[in-house]
């Protein structure tokens, strides 16, 4: 069941414009806008918790609230930087919304929080004195404590160190599932979106450019745009592969074979190695089919070495299981 | 060695300017006899007059803090048209002759329509505690607004846009966040703003030379009786003001 709709909103703000965005968000659903920087996605979820005035409505349980105020949306935001109230200590933070809005046995949601989030012995602590990590749990507890019915994340994970990323993704989908919440998370990383999303809204230039589940979003991009921003490479016309239709296929650099011989794949092509460069753990090799260029990645426990050198022919295949149509 | 030379180089001439700024201040204070300043302090008309000094200006920045905080607050959070026009206008004050903006308050508060309306419900300007406050105002306000629209400058819009969604009204969040996220640098120009206030000389005679603050009663004492009635008070102005001065600058250091 749906319980949040965002129908032809539309917000200019200067030169840029979130131009007629409709969405729908289920109950319990962790959805994702997915966008590059300066897409316009954290412009929408501030326009969602009411920081904008937007034309368009925002229906939350079958009611518009696009004229409420912020206070009164029910909804709960974390920023990227988190926005704590360095004036307040921990404790006083989370319990921020206790002064404003009737929280139920609020001691014992504190405790229930701080306890899940790992804050107990953190509770009296200045802000000024925490991590990231626990500056980013402080900031969700603060945002739960207050019930919202709907929780708005935005960037979550930038400010927090790679090392700790993959625990801290865990720790939302946690979250989600435990606080039975209904989320929006905002990010520009598509990994990011595959682990946590159950649903992706792409969002470009202030527009809403694909929207779908997941794995159908991340794996079939409605549009070349889509397709680059998702990392596709080798985005080819598929006469190339004998397709009638005028249009373009992908093919994941990791799902092509590269041979000195010809390869038994359903698709095989003779080249001119361009390029093949030795990273890490793989080699990039960079292969002309007749002023096309494909690019493979080989990784080095399966073959070291580049099988030619630059100028010399080479063969490269991919099966159709691996094709993707744009 | 060249790194050295111009490190001495930059050290003297900054020791010219130290000197030049505490030298007359040092000399006021330790060059005074001890008996005479405390004799001085015994003086009803000293302690009168350095207590409604205080006092005074006291007020004055409380209600600047009232009225002025709105204003810093609207110019930095909104762009609006004539923005640029306003902040000029709170920078005016300190840039024209005191004297000047005495003769302009007398003109306003002195005679014609705004002082008969004020007058109308008993409050006059002229020769009272209130003209004394209106001169200390207008010639010291800038020092405390232009603090706190640098320190509303520093606080992130996101604290406050994060606060309403936690349920505070926009009035909740300026009182709640908005003000103790900007307390340090409110504190430092409402202390600017007291301390302008409490050596304001040129328009507060223009407008209330009776009753005497201590800057008017020093001169009085130094045109009638000479420097050595008037050193003692000033002394005495000095020193309270300096300690005035550390102790709220350590206590707002010493905030959170």
């Amino acid at each position: 069941m749906d319980i949040f709709e965002v129908e032809n909103l539309s917000y200019k703000l200067g030169n840029f414009k979130l131009d007629n965005v409709n969405f729908k968000v289920n109950q319990g659903e962790y959805f994702v806008l997915l966008g590059q920087s300066g897409s316009g996605k954290t412009l929408l979820l501030e326009s969602i918790a009411g920081f904008n005035s937007v034309e368009g409505k925002i229906n939350f349980e079958g009611r518009d609230i696009s004229e409420l105020s912020p206070e009164h949306r029910d909804v709960g935001f974390v920023y990227q930087d988190f926005a704590l109230f360095s004036n307040l200590n921990v404790r006083e933070n989370i319990m921020f919304s206790g002064k404003y809005k009737h929280v139920e046995n609020p001691e014992e949601t504190l405790h229930d929080l701080a306890d899940f989030l790992g804050l107990v012995p953190l509770l009296e602590r200045d802000i000024d004195n925490l991590s990231g990590g626990e500056r980013q749990r402080v900031a969700i507890a603060r945002a739960l404590f207050s019930k919202p019915k709907i929780l708005l994340l935005d960037e979550p994970l930038s400010a927090i160190d790679p090392t700790f990323r993959n625990s801290i993704m865990k720790f939302l989908k946690d979250i989600h599932r435990k606080y039975n919440l209904t989320t929006i998370h905002v990010t520009h990383n598509f990994r990011e979106a595959s682990y946590l999303a159950d649903r992706i809204a792409i969002v470009m230039n202030g527009q809403i450019k694909q929207i779908g589940p997941a794995a159908e979003v991340l794996n079939n991009p409605a549009n070349i745009e889509v397709a680059k921003f998702l990392g596709f490479k080798n985005i080819l016309p598929s006469s190339m592969i004998n397709d009638i239709e005028d249009r373009l296929f992908s093919v994941d650099p990791n799902a092509i074979h590269v041979g000195k011989y010809k390869i038994d794949c359903d698709y095989v092509f003779g080249g001119t190695l361009e390029e093949c460069m030795g990273i890490v753990d793989h080699y990039k090799i960079f292969v002309n089919v007749d002023g096309q260029q494909f690019f493979a990645k080989i990784l080095k426990r399966d073959y070291q070495g580049c099988y030619a050198d630059r100028g010399e022919s080479i063969y490269i295949g991919f099966d159709k299981k691996d094709v993707c149509y744009l | 060695m060249k790194r050295n030379i111009f490190l001495y180089l930059m050290i003297v001439l900054a020791s010219v300017v130290l000197l030049f700024l505490s030298v007359p201040l040092l000399n006021m204070i330790f060059g005074n006899d001890l008996m005479l300043l405390l004799d001085t302090l015994k003086q009803k008309d000293v302690v009168g007059s350095i207590y409604l000094t205080m006092k005074v200006s006291l007020w004055a920045m409380i209600f600047v803090l009232i009225t002025g905080l709105p204003l810093a607050y609207i110019i930095a959070r909104y762009n609006f048209f004539g923005r640029s026009f306003i902040e000029a206008l709170i920078d005016i004050p300190i840039m024209i002759p005191h004297t000047a903006a005495g003769i302009a308050l007398l003109m306003v508060f002195g005679r014609g329509a705004v002082s008969e309306a004020f007058e109308s419900v008993g409050i006059t300007f002229v020769d009272t505690e209130m003209g004394i406050m209106v001169a200390m105002m207008f010639l010291s306000s800038t020092f405390l607004i232009n603090g706190a629209k640098e320190g509303f400058k520093k606080v992130d819009v996101k604290l406050e846009k994060v606060a309403r969604t936690l349920g505070a009204n926009p009035f909740q969040v300026f009182i709640r966040i908005s003000i103790p996220n900007a307390r340090k640098d409110i504190i430092n120009g409402a202390l600017m703003m007291w301390g302008r206030g409490l050596g304001e000389f040129g328009a507060v005679i223009m407008l209330a030379y009776h009753p005497m603050v201590a800057p008017v009663l020093i001169y009085d004492r130094f045109t009638s009786y000479g420097l050595s009635h008037s050193a003692p008070v000033a002394a005495i102005m000095i020193i309270i003001s300096i300690f005035i001065f550390l102790s709220v600058r350590f206590v707002n250091n010493r905030l959170k």
